[in-house]
């Protein structure tokens, strides 16, 4: 046998990916593991419910998850829910597109050109290391206590993740690739288009996906802090009440709006990434 | 014809790379430059390739100055540095990217064939394996037809089978439209293998210290007594270098003795 066809034979065998495992364990690793997360929370709540149907517990402040749920319901019934909700999403819509659009601008800034970076990276530094919270008094003085105010709040929270993950991104841009770009003569834009965003887009998404993260944080906080309307207003309305299954309702609904929001922003990147060479789940 | 004339290379920081190099390479001629690490020879690779411009002395190619990359001159580097979010064909297509969309796919397509990696062209590169993936990297450069094409140890990442396949392969591939190759390596089966003319370079700063012609025919046999004997003159030339080299004392001693240490 000569080399060559060795080798090709060699090749051959290394590359044949047989698919492992029959199509029952694929439903059952779709399905059944994931729901091995549910299994301690499912438990408590039922622990729970059953030692205050039994009268050991008034569940007057823990209510058990059957009030709760009656809560809900009732919220969502009389469309409380959906209106408070409807609001903290518009802050939060707000604040995110604000803080993305001007974080996306100074961070490609900051990452594509040496002189931007070091006239306002120290700036930023250092104003990333006033806790966002410290801005509300000013943001009230300066935009007054509506809402302008809270999505400046919101903004700021999500600018820095955002801001910190893209020009991290374009510095890390493998040299080796931009320079495939050069040897094929790329025009600057060129090279944005064809070597610079597609490389940096998995760490922009993964900063996008923290910069939603503390804009919900920062949603709650403003609301917090004086609002009529909103999901952190029926957190406050039920303290103020004795209401706590209220609080755990409006709790709840921000845990869905929150794990939604983000999935979207990983269902919308998704058929850009396919090319990520990632450990899948099996 | 590529011309170099005392070309040199001195960075901005004082390292001098590159002596002053004159060569000139006949169209399609195959010409494989060797050395240890550190004699310059990939820094001489860039500045043909107008990746790294020379500091002293001109590269022209067919009387046109090179000083940046051009269209005539292709480029394989040390790993395939394929773009991992382009599709296999999209990788191979990608130095067309002016072309009409038919041509293209027609182009890549044939190039495709030609490598015979048809069957691989809707995958993700991270699904290649290592010889693959540099048989696709030629590709990309041969797909625009380069008068030139320089390849920067273009088979060292590869285990030895797979590194004999890709030489006879690129050599098959040159018969197509017989471009210019200057090839860049350490190994010297690889040059004797591939090349009409094996430069011997040596560092600091690096030069061409001799010039050996491989008269062979080809497909070369890589057991033949005439290739042995090839590989004895460069061997005992690399040793040559470096035993100057270091009786210059500008080396460590150790790089002086034997050629199983040569790089």
């Amino acid at each position: 046998m000569s080399l060559v066809t060795m080798t090709v034979a060699v090749e051959g065998t290394s590359n044949t990916a047989v698919p492992v495992g029959p199509a029952v364990s694929n439903r059952w690793s779709r399905w059944a593991r994931p729901a091995l997360g549910l299994v301690l929370p499912v438990t408590l709540a039922l622990v729970w419910e059953f030692v205050v149907r039994m009268g050991w517990a008034t569940g007057r402040l823990a209510p058990p998850p059957s009030v709760i749920f009656a809560t809900f319901v009732d919220l969502a019934r009389t469309g409380e829910l959906q209106r408070h909700t409807l609001i903290t999403l518009a802050r939060v819509a707000a604040g995110f597109g604000i803080g993305v659009a001007v974080a996306t601008i100074i961070g490609a800034a900051a990452g594509y050109s040496p002189l931007v970076r070091r006239l306002l990276d120290p700036t930023i530094q250092g104003l990333r290391a006033i806790p966002s919270i410290a801005w509300v008094p000013l943001f009230i003085l300066w935009l007054g206590i509506f809402e302008a105010s809270k999505v400046a709040l919101i903004a700021v929270g999500v600018f820095f993740p955002v801001y910190l993950g893209l020009m991290g991104a374009i510095q890390s841009v493998d040299r080796k690739l931009v320079e495939v770009g050069r040897a094929f003569r790329l025009t600057d834009v060129e090279m944005v288009r064809r070597i610079l965003l597609p490389a940096v887009l998995p760490a922009y998404v993964i900063s996008l996906r923290s910069g939603l993260g503390l804009g919900w944080m920062f949603v709650i906080a403003a609301e917090l802090m004086g609002a009529s309307e909103g999901l952190g207003y029926l957190l406050i309305d039920g303290q103020q009440l004795g209401k706590p299954a209220e609080i755990i309702a409006a709790i709840v609904a921000f845990a869905i709006v929150g794990k939604a929001t983000d999935w979207l922003i990983v269902l919308a990147a998704a058929p850009f990434l396919r090319w990520e060479d990632v450990v899948r789940p099996e | 014809m590529l011309v170099l004339d005392r070309v040199g290379k001195t960075y901005p920081n004082g390292v001098h790379a590159l002596g002053s190099i004159s060569l000139a390479v006949e169209p399609g001629e195959i010409v494989a430059v060797i050395g240890g690490s550190g004699c310059g020879k990939s820094t001489l690779l860039r500045a043909i390739g107008g990746l790294d411009p020379a500091s002293e002395g001109t590269v022209t190619l067919d009387g046109e100055r090179i000083t940046r990359p051009h269209e005539k001159i292709g480029i394989v580097f040390q790993e395939p540095r394929l773009l991992p979010w382009l599709k296999v064909a999209d990788n191979v297509g990608f130095g067309l990217g002016d072309r009409s969309k038919v041509e293209r796919a027609q182009r890549v397509a044939a190039a495709l064939n030609r490598v015979g990696l048809t069957d691989k062209a809707t995958v993700w590169p991270r699904e290649l394996s290592g010889g693959q993936a540099q048989r696709v990297a030629i590709a990309r450069a041969l797909v625009p037809r380069p008068e030139v094409l320089l390849l920067d140890e273009p088979f060292s990442a590869l285990d030895a089978f797979t590194r004999a396949d890709l030489q006879d392969h690129l050599l098959d591939l040159w018969t197509d439209a017989r471009p210019t190759l200057l090839l860049v390596t350490h190994d010297v089966d690889e040059a004797i293998v591939l090349a009409d003319r094996v430069m011997v370079m040596r560092p600091r700063p690096g030069r061409v210290f001799d010039e050996i012609e491989v008269d062979l025919p080809r497909p070369r046999d890589r057991q033949s007594a005439a290739f042995d004997f090839a590989k004895r003159r460069i061997l005992s030339a690399l040793d040559r270098s470096l035993d100057r080299s270091a009786t210059a004392a500008e080396s460590e001693p150790k790089a002086a003795t034997g050629a199983a240490m040569w790089w």
